[in-house]
């Protein structure tokens, strides 16, 4: 679809920078808006605020205009989703962010995991991440067995709580949706969730433990 | 001499002959008759203006970021065989892929920022006299100017415990004389000018390519280079500042000077100067080329590689955009 937005090159003026917040993509300098990225430049509005609730016997001011922010689109080339939302293009694991991940190795007090889509975006790199013993679970941290929560080959949705040190990103999976999301039994076959902490082989009809991430 | 120690360390190939290889030059296009011999090409467009540049992302799309830099080649006035390669004169042709932001090795330390590497070849091919297929020192040199310029304009805190790889061949490499003065005399004495206007060529095809792949960029950085040059034969004293050199049209060059220069912010990340132009005190009014006229010659050259620069990118950015 032919879109008339302006493309911004790295170093390109915005704008100053009380006129808008900064948005990713860009950064500021002397008081100005700069863009970092070569992309499309994107305003968000921001949304209204509500106005003062009424009183007969108090004068309450309004709230500030909140400002609108300004941002590069990155990827451009990834596409939109099918809803016409965009997708915000991640390219590194950032604190806060859901992850997926799939389990490279297991030990007594932590699993190492491979970090392979943020967000929405697949990496490029592999990055390693480590999900620890008192990461697993939100209750009874002490009693969680490493190997009934996760096996070598699971896929695993996690969120970032840590940058970690120079080799690994520091995951957690303390969340109802969080865990587990694919998991294969030892006979080879995939499985499906039964409970918060069981998988079941449809074949052979044994169960395995897991701690499993909530379907949605 | 530098080259066949290249090549006595690198076991790991068979080489060719240590004494480089050249094309043969046939008899017939020998002649006796001086009118007939080729003529050292000479600069025809003005000393500010500036050689077409051809700048184009998106080249290698296995990786990150990518772009292709073309400069022409001068062309000689009385041109015998306009086909042959040996008695031409080369062009520059550099192509640039960027890699990254990539996870560090586990051995690397944590680092708050992003590690750039640059990495910069010429092709075997790439020169007259044959380059071997290890780096030798100036390509390291290249590799560290390079870096230089970048360092100063990625924004490295976004992007915490990873890595960019920024990977440059140059495919043909600017010669540092004209073919014409090298016979018999070898390589007396002749400085390594060819590899200033490859820097500069080097700056702005990798601001192309870090630009393609999306890293954070404070702003497009580019690369100029000016030089004075002594038009006339031996002898004669009036120098000229020219723009964008081509080390074959000179007879002599005396200095020159290569700037990565930031448009928006009106800095410079590295500066390179080689040459003499002598004491202020000892100047003739005929030379009278400071430093300072040199360096800003040279950001006169990078704004017009600016404009280069700025309309390849927004080329990309149209062309990503229809195709999503």
């Amino acid at each position: 679809m032919a879109q008339s937005m302006s493309i911004a090159v790295p170093g390109q003026l915005l704008g100053p920078a009380n006129e808008s917040l900064p948005g990713p993509g860009t950064h500021i300098h002397d008081s100005n808006l700069y863009a970092s990225i070569l992309g499309p430049i994107t305003k968000t509005n921001p949304p209204k605020p509500l106005g003062p609730p009424k009183r007969l016997t108090k004068i309450i001011p309004a709230a500030p205009t909140p400002l609108s922010t300004v941002s590069i689109e990155r990827n451009i080339a990834a596409g939109h989703a099918k809803d016409g939302s965009k997708a915000k293009a991640e390219i590194l694991p950032e604190v806060n962010s859901t992850v997926l991940c799939r389990v490279t190795r297991i030990q007594p007090r932590q699993a190492s995991v491979a970090i392979l889509v943020v967000g929405e975006t697949v990496l490029d790199g592999e990055w390693q991440g480590l999900i620890r013993v008192q990461d697993v679970r939100a209750t009874e941290k002490d009693k969680v067995k490493i190997f009934e929560s996760f096996r070598p080959g699971d896929i695993v949705r996690a969120v970032v709580i840590s940058l970690g040190d120079q080799s690994n990103y520091y995951l957690s999976t303390a969340s109802n949706i969080l865990g587990v999301i694919m998991a294969t039994s030892e006979a080879g076959n995939a499985m499906y969730p039964v409970s918060w902490k069981e998988y079941k082989d449809p074949e052979t009809g044994a169960s395995e433990s897991r701690k499993v991430a909530k379907p949605f | 001499i530098q080259i066949c120690v290249n090549k006595m360390n690198d076991r790991r190939r068979i080489n060719g002959p240590s004494g480089g290889t050249s094309a043969p030059v046939y008899s017939k296009y020998l002649s006796k008759d001086t009118k007939d011999l080729s003529e050292r090409p000479s600069r025809t467009r003005n000393s500010n203006v500036l050689r077409k540049m051809f700048l184009k992302t998106g080249v290698t799309p296995s990786a990150s970021g990518s772009a292709y830099l073309e400069l022409e080649a001068s062309k000689s006035p009385h041109v015998i065989a306009p086909g042959l390669a040996s008695l031409s004169t080369s062009g520059l042709k550099l192509t640039c892929t960027v890699h990254g932001p990539r996870p560090l090795p586990k051995s690397a330390p944590f680092s708050p920022h992003i590690i750039l590497t640059t990495h910069v070849k010429y092709a075997p091919f790439a020169t007259r006299r044959r380059r071997g297929y290890l780096r030798d020192a100036s390509e390291r040199d290249l590799g560290v100017h390079l870096e230089t310029a970048l360092r100063g304009v990625i924004i490295g805190d976004r992007w915490p415990k990873s890595g960019v790889e920024v990977i440059i061949t140059i495919l043909e490499g600017e010669e540092d004389q004209w073919w014409g003065d090298d016979i018999g005399r070898g390589n007396m004495g002749v400085g390594e000018w060819g590899m200033m206007s490859v820097l500069s060529g080097c700056i702005t095809v990798a601001s192309a390519a870090i630009a393609d792949a999306g890293i954070d960029c404070v702003d497009v950085v580019s690369g100029g280079v000016a030089a004075v040059v002594r038009p006339g034969a031996q002898g004669k004293q009036s120098t000229m500042l020219v723009l964008d050199p081509v080390p074959s049209e000179h007879q002599e060059i005396l200095a020159a000077s290569v700037v990565a220069y930031l448009t928006s912010r009106d800095e410079i990340t590295d500066l390179w100067v080689k040459g003499e132009i002598g004491h202020e005190n000892h100047r003739t009014p005929n030379s009278s080329f400071s430093y300072e006229d040199l360096a800003d010659n040279a950001v006169q050259a990078a704004l017009g590689a600016h404009r280069v620069l700025i309309g390849a990118l927004k080329e990309t950015a149209d062309m990503k955009m229809r195709r999503s």
